[in-house]
């Protein structure tokens, strides 16, 4: 299974940008968290070596055994989603953990994994149609998403089900949509919109609306936009050093280790650190997709771009949510911010890609 | 294999597509994050600046005023006031539920300054809490208790009127508080720190190491005891009378210094907005009035001075109606020939216009002028008037006339005493004043006030002449009588002035000013007091209303001075010496001197009179001091300006000559 020469094949552009990514991880979590609470910091070391262990797992199997066990992993992730309705632990008014003995898992953040491992298996098991898929060609890999989409919204879990929807969206779109379908999609979504606005609730039309303006109410629901803005903007050009950053330690910032990282990461960095930061993730995008390119097969082209898309859209989700350009539906930075699942789940998905870089030439 | 090939063909293009895609919300958020902190970093900087760093402005505690005695006429004490932060509290309406009880306020009102949505917010200012309700209010999340110091003044209203207040912001509004605020409040310190989210404040400095903060002490030059007597005197008379208000001013004439104040209406200082702001203001110094008959005791000296009368010259008084130009004046009695000395002790306005003439317009502006008409005394006070006093130039063909038994011209109740003072002293005009020294919170003193001359109007022979004319004005006929004193003589007139009628032009009727200035022993005088009551009813003759409020000030404050009468007759009065606070050094005032008043009796022992030491220099003072056994206080240096007592004046033994120079 393992080869010697996989190793000449060693992806170690992709290896050493996700090492550093969660080192400045491990790092600005440390900076935002150690004045209140010193012990997240071992927590997030603690998972940084499971992940890593898992990195190397994924790297050394062959993810070919992936496609053979696709169903069985999707089936088994579903288990574990509908096993939160029913056993889970709740925090914050959402039901998303299950706790696993000595350690809390997130069923959702694998709900990810396996979505994409399900539809590379899927969609590649299926020729597609000349000039592309129909709408009834769209209907299985559709409920295949659904389904996991809807467990997680219930949660609920709104980032992870946007999340979920984008990575299918972004896998049917590379294996091709008929033009025709597409735009009828895209006409049948705008007219939905002003229903959809109808049917969410209060709070999530406030986020929608204070995201357009913050000011409109600075101190409410625009709040947490304001001082994500107020926090990176405040780093100016070469940031405030590191551990000097004042608005996530003086607790302006809500969720400074978690989804709002970045924030905290820009007030002390600078436009220089958050700069690097963006560029690092953009090489991962990049390596990733030519991973995608290389592969030797159409289930590792189609899992390997699905696990970019995973990454990509969690980067660019939440960079545009803490930046004020996206409203914030709460999706976690890879790597960087703290959570275990998360972490897990996207050390895994580099593995993954290393592997298949790996083996692109092994047939 | 082929069609295989095609789709992967096909899917490198989307690939491609997607790369694009991807690119753009790259270079987007880049964008976005250079525009954040390069372009508008400054800005936003300056709102993270904003709200972490706190500035804390801590209050200097405000300096206590003292009266002459060093008692206490205004303090500061440390009391509570609570605070919110309405952002940190759950629920408004349980806390407003639960502070109504505590703070004895609406639960509404309450509720309504929590939703006022600013960040911080007072719900109650300087209150006594006890521990239990300190601690009520500290179980509440997001409201907090923080100490500020209140001004107090025990004494209520008792000279409000000259202390004033501060406002709630520590600010000195009136008075004493206003004239010196930047010496009673001290430095207020700015302290910055850092500020959390939950408002909670991490300061960078240590508040309690910030010592020297507070504000400096001021002692006045007024006498707690002779206020409270002036006040005491003054009410009845007002309330007896029905008047609108009053003032009795109290000066030490040979030194200038203020010992009493009190003016009607006044206020209780500790709760200043239940009263209109016409009842907070200090009535002697800012409002002028027409004086009436007191003028002519300047008059009279001017003329006296001038060699332009002598005390026993005849004048026809026109049998009580005397015609100038267009106007007739009139004298209450007909009077026929009256001499200058029956002028003054009957008050003939007749007299005095013809004396006014004798003098001429321009002596008569001049003396007035000397005397300190038309100008502020300076006395350090905020608000003082001037008066109006118009240039002689301008004056009409009868101004003369009117002018000299005190008509058509105002003055202040502090001009007139000052005034009175100079004939009191010897001639000179002193430079009211009423904070004699100003120490910092360890006592060191900072500021001392000496008296000082301003010029000097008269000789001291025509005010020993006035003095005398001035006795008679007390003595059995005079308009005065009801001034005259047990056992001591009393200089003085009085003075009933109808108050000009601002609406219709001319003079009221029935609104009457009706005055009596003074001063007592009249041979060596330790007081000169003016009282002066605005439209008493009934009555309304300065020598009724006005004189025995004079008489009542006059001898309890003698008394309590420890100034007798001596012998029958009271020609002469012993020398009890009211230790004043110039003979005494400022550490002496601090370490034994709380009480002023020496009350040892000392044999009247001058020694052939102190000598003229006025022009020479501090060595040759203490020289010719020292040639005479005489003790000498030295106040300031340079050449030798004035002196207390007087040249060939008798001075007790152990009493120091006081020796000014400048």
């Amino acid at each position: 299974m393992i080869d010697r020469r996989s190793f000449v094949h060693f992806d170690w552009v992709t290896f050493f940008v996700t090492i550093a990514l969660t080192l400045i991880g491990l790092a600005s979590v440390y900076s935002a968290i150690h004045a209140r609470s010193p012990s997240i910091s071992y927590k997030e070391i603690y998972w940084i070596v499971i992940g890593l262990a898992l990195l190397m797992a994924a790297v050394i199997m062959n993810y070919t055994l992936l496609e053979r066990f696709a169903y069985f992993i999707y089936g088994a992730s579903l288990l574990l989603l509908v096993m939160v309705f029913a056993v889970g632990h709740s925090a914050a008014g959402a039901k998303r953990w299950l706790h696993l003995g000595f350690f809390t898992v997130q069923p959702s953040e694998m709900a990810k994994l396996a979505l994409v491992v399900t539809l590379a298996k899927y969609f590649s098991s299926k020729a597609t149609p000349h000039g592309g898929l129909s709408l009834k060609d769209l209907i299985v890999p559709g409920l295949i998403m659904l389904a996991p989409f809807a467990l997680v919204a219930k949660q609920p879990d709104l980032g992870t089900a946007i999340i979920l929807w984008m990575i299918f969206w972004s896998m049917a779109l590379v294996v091709k949509i008929r033009v025709k379908v597409l735009a009828g999609l895209f006409i049948a979504g705008a007219a939905m919109t002003p229903f959809m606005w109808k049917a969410l609730k209060g709070y999530q039309k406030a986020r929608l609306t204070s995201f357009l303006d913050p000011r409109l109410d600075p101190k409410g629901t625009g709040y947490h936009i304001m001082q994500s803005k107020i926090a990176i903007g405040s780093g100016g050009f070469t940031g405030k050093g590191y551990l000097h950053g004042t608005q996530g330690k003086l607790m302006f910032l809500p969720e400074h280790h978690t989804d709002f990282i970045f924030a905290a990461l820009a007030e002390e960095w600078g436009a220089i650190g958050s700069l690097a930061v963006i560029l690092l993730f953009a090489v991962l995008i990049l390596s990733g997709l030519n991973t995608a390119g290389t592969s030797k097969d159409r289930f590792g082209f189609l899992l390997a771009f699905g696990l970019t898309a995973m990454l990509f859209w969690h980067a660019a989700i939440n960079l545009g949510m803490v930046s004020g350009l996206l409203p914030v539906v709460g999706v976690p930075l890879p790597f960087i911010s703290y959570g275990g699942s998360f972490l897990i789940t996207s050390l895994t998905a580099v593995g993954i890609l290393i592997s298949i870089r790996m083996r692109r030439f092994m047939f | 294999m082929k069609k295989a090939a095609l789709i992967e063909k096909n899917g490198r293009l989307r690939i491609y597509i997607l790369l694009a895609v991807f690119a753009v919300f790259f270079a987007v958020i880049a964008f976005r994050a250079f525009q954040l902190q390069a372009l508008e970093g400054g800005k936003l900087g300056r709102m993270a600046a904003n709200q972490h760093n706190r500035t804390v402005s801590v209050p200097s505690r405000r300096g206590e005023i003292f009266d002459r005695n060093l008692k206490e006429l205004a303090v500061s004490l440390d009391v509570d006031s609570v605070y919110a932060e309405p952002g940190r509290i759950e629920s408004p309406k349980a806390a407003s539920r639960a502070l109504a009880p505590v703070l004895s306020m609406d639960a509404r009102e309450i509720e309504r300054r929590l939703g006022s949505g600013r960040g911080f917010v007072w719900l109650k200012r300087q209150i006594d809490l006890g521990d239990d309700q300190r601690r009520k209010v500290a179980a509440i999340e997001g409201v907090g208790i923080t100490k500020e110091a209140r001004r107090f003044y025990p004494n209520r209203q008792l000279a409000s009127n000259l202390i004033g207040f501060i406002g709630k912001d520590s600010g000195g509004l009136e008075g004493i508080e206003l004239y010196y605020d930047n010496f009673l409040k001290g430095v207020s310190y700015r302290l910055t720190g850092e500020r959390d989210a939950a408002g909670k404040t991490l300061m960078y400095e240590d508040v309690n190491k910030q010592a020297s903060i507070r504000g400096m002490e001021i002692e006045l030059t007024i006498d707690k005891t002779i206020q409270y007597i002036a006040e005491k005197s003054l009410a009845r008379a007002v309330e007896a009378y029905g008047a609108k208000g009053g003032s009795a001013i109290v000066m030490n004439p040979s030194t200038g210094e203020l010992l009493a104040m009190a003016t009607l209406p006044t206020y209780d200082p500790n709760n200043f907005n239940s009263f209109m702001p016409r009842e907070w203001r200090n009535r002697a110094v800012t409002d002028a009035f027409e004086p009436g008959s007191v003028v002519k005791l300047f008059l009279i000296s001017a003329a006296l001075e001038e060699n332009a009368t002598r005390p026993e010259e005849i004048f026809f008084c026109e049998n009580g109606s005397y015609r100038v130009a267009d106007r007739t004046f009139h004298d209450v009695e007909k009077y026929g020939w009256l001499t200058t000395s029956q002028i003054m002790k009957y008050s003939s306005n007749i007299g005095a216009a013809k004396i006014g003439e004798r003098l001429g317009k321009q002596r008569l502006h001049r003396y007035l002028k000397s005397f300190g008409f038309g100008e502020k005394t300076g006395v350090d006070l905020p608000g003082e008037s001037a008066g109006s006093f118009m240039n002689y130039k301008k004056w009409s063909g009868v101004t003369i006339d009117t002018v000299s038994f005190g008509q058509g011209i105002s003055a202040t109740g502090i001009q007139l005493v000052t005034a009175l003072s100079a004939v009191a002293n010897g001639g000179f005009v002193m430079k009211p004043y009423v904070v004699r020294r100003v120490a910092d919170s360890k006592g060191a003193v900072v500021a001392e006030t000496n008296p000082s001359i301003v010029r000097r109007v008269i000789s001291e022979k025509t005010a020993r002449k006035m003095t005398e004319l001035l006795i008679g004005v007390t003595d059995s006929g005079g308009t005065g009588t009801r001034a005259a004193l047990d056992g001591f003589e009393v200089a003085g007139k009085t003075g009933t002035a109808q108050k000009a009628d601002l609406k219709k032009g001319g003079y009221h009727e029935s609104a009457h000013v009706a005055t009596f200035m003074g001063f007592v022993p009249a041979r060596d005088p330790k007081l000169a007091i003016l009282v002066m009551i605005d439209e008493p009813k009934k009555e309304h003759h300065g020598g009724v209303v006005s004189a025995p409020v004079f008489k009542e000030i006059a001898s309890e404050s003698l008394s309590y001075m420890g100034v007798y009468p001596e012998g029958p007759g009271g020609a002469k009065t012993s020398m009890v010496q009211y230790v004043s606070a110039v003979s005494q050094s400022p550490l002496q005032a601090r370490e034994g001197g709380r009480g002023a008043y020496a009350g040892t009796k000392e044999d009247d022992a001058a020694v052939g009179g102190v000598p003229d030491f006025t022009g020479k220099t501090v060595r040759s003072v203490l020289n010719a001091a020292k040639e005479r056994s005489l003790e000498v206080s030295i106040i300031g240096s340079g050449r030798a300006v004035a002196q207390r007592p007087s040249p060939g004046r008798g001075v007790p033994r152990n009493i120091p000559v006081v020796v000014w120079f400048q």
